[in-house]
């Protein structure tokens, strides 16, 4: 059995029910009004056919539980141009994304993101773009990520692009 | 299951050539398409030969896909990269991994190679060879020339690009098996030019928070060498010769070397004193002339045991005739002594 001690931070002038509609203020927000949709696929660690000594997934190797869409912030950084090491090949190098998503999203869902994951975003009505998961965000003991230090209410996920040889979903 | 290593896929028909006759096909190779001159060899050449060298002699396959690989060295003109890559780019048309770069480091040093070192100054043209020539009513030749090949040191770096381990595992494979013994050989237009794996570096990206991929960087020097087919020589050599000998008009006898003949062979009969009678067997036919005698008063020739005469200056004998001699000395206590010569008829 779990010992749950009563958050009373704040307590003169904030308290669990001012959390909650705040959550859900900042979730109609997100949800409703912006609606940014991101696509998780979690690997399957289990049916994933892996390499014994490095254990890298043979290509198109890597099977996903059902993937579950989420709405979370949404940053993608710029691009990078730049070459492939010190070789004269260029690239331009899509930059990462960082998502914010609430934990009760997560919750709500019965999800958690983990290193590793990947995520789709849907640039345009046809093209998705993969990232794999970097940073998937798991303390949130920091200010920033509770709500006036409060209580934590969202996690930052920060994902890389993967190319198809990775990972390309369906 | 793979097949085993140990059975031969292919058996050759023909016994590989060794030797003489190897170099003899070298030289053949050498010569092919119509010229006696070997063929020109410059930086573009050695770039393109090693370009090959890396497709065909360093193909990596994994997962049964071949590796791709950009074939072109990537310049100034970033366009190019597009023209080699197109079919291997993602939606972002960037080079998906994986795929195997070559890089060339632009400067090209003077060479090392120890075979072909400058030894003859002032870019001296040699004689390379001798080739006959017919214009329909002469026979001739002319003389191939050529300077001494310029030997240049290129540095190559062969970069593979993927994300995963066993692609790299792969390639490191193929390229420790390939330079083995160090170095490797490229046929360059009909030349063979050596490469050195100098160094294997590793610059993989493997930042936290960035796109994870290996690129593992092979240097190769390639010891090569230039030739420019626009400084050979080709010269018109001897088509007709005309030899004349001068010799002298005025006759000479030569003079008569006449031989001096040969003492005659002379026979001496030596009488000890126990015995007045000499006998001889004569195997030819020869004259026998009385040149000297000694305490010898007189004598008796038998010819085969027939009375022949007495004190005879002159003997005729025939072969297989038995002479025998018989003398009456002047003193009997001392050596008698008969000399003929003998003159054989």
């Amino acid at each position: 059995m779990t010992n749950i001690v009563p958050i009373t931070r704040l307590g003169k002038f904030f308290g669990e029910n001012d959390f909650n509609l705040e959550i859900e203020m900042g979730q109609e927000w997100l949800d409703g009004d912006m609606n940014y949709t991101c696509v998780l696929y979690r690997v399957d660690k289990n049916k994933t056919k892996t390499d014994d000594v490095y254990g890298e997934a043979v290509s198109d190797g890597i099977k996903f539980l059902p993937p579950v869409e989420f709405n979370a912030y949404v940053a993608i950084a710029a691009p990078e141009n730049r070459n492939v090491g010190s070789t004269k090949n260029v690239q331009l190098e899509p930059g990462n994304i960082t998502i914010s998503v609430y934990l009760k999203t997560l919750e709500d869902l019965e999800i958690d993101i983990d290193l590793g994951d990947y995520i789709g975003y849907y640039d345009t009505e046809s093209f998705v773009r993969y990232y794999t998961v970097v940073n998937d965000g798991r303390v949130v003991s920091d200010i920033k990520h509770t709500y006036k230090g409060y209580r934590p209410f969202y996690k930052t996920i920060i994902a890389a692009p993967v190319g198809p040889n990775e990972f390309r979903g369906f | 299951m793979a097949f085993p290593k140990k059975i031969k896929k292919f058996i050759p028909l023909t016994e590989p050539k060794t030797l003489l006759p190897r170099r003899r096909e070298l030289r053949d190779m050498i010569e092919q398409d119509g010229t006696f001159l070997p063929k020109s060899l410059l930086h573009a050449d050695l770039d393109r030969g090693f370009l090959d060298f890396v497709r065909n002699e360093l193909k990596c396959v994994v997962e049964g896909k071949t590796v791709p690989m950009i074939d072109i060295l990537i310049t100034t003109q970033n366009w190019v990269q597009f023209t080699e890559t197109w079919d291997f780019q993602n939606i972002d048309k960037n080079t998906e991994p994986p795929f195997i770069t070559v890089i060339r480091t632009p400067e090209v040093k003077y060479g090392n190679n120890p075979a072909i070192v400058y030894n003859i100054p002032n870019r001296k043209l040699y004689f390379y060879m001798k080739v006959p020539t017919w214009d329909g009513n002469k026979n001739g030749f002319d003389i191939y020339k050529i300077p001494q090949p310029v030997p240049v040191d290129i540095t190559y770096t062969i970069a593979i690009v993927c994300n995963r381990m066993r692609e790299i595992n792969k390639f490191n494979q193929i390229m420790m098996e390939k330079f083995a013994s160090l170095q490797a050989y490229q046929n360059i237009k009909g030349h063979y030019i050596p490469l050195k794996l100098n160094s294997v570096s590793d610059e993989s990206v493997m930042e936290v928070e960035k796109r994870k991929y290996y690129i593992q960087k092979y240097e190769v020097l390639m010891m090569g060498f230039l030739i420019d087919e626009d400084q050979f020589e080709v010269s018109p050599a001897i088509t007709r010769t005309f030899q004349i000998y001068e010799t002298e008009t005025k006759y000479k006898k030569r003079k008569y070397n006449s031989k001096i003949p040969p003492e005659p062979p002379v026979y001496d009969l030596i009488f000890p004193t126990t015995s007045d009678e000499i006998e001889e067997l004569f195997n030819y036919n020869l004259n026998l002339i009385l040149t000297f005698t000694e305490n010898v008063s007189s004598f008796q020739v038998y010819i085969n045991d027939d009375y022949y005469g007495d004190t005879l200056d002159t003997i005729q004998v025939s072969s297989g005739d038995m002479i025998r001699f018989q003398i009456v000395r002047v003193d009997a206590t001392k050596v008698a002594k008969l000399t003929y010569t003998q003159s054989i008829l």
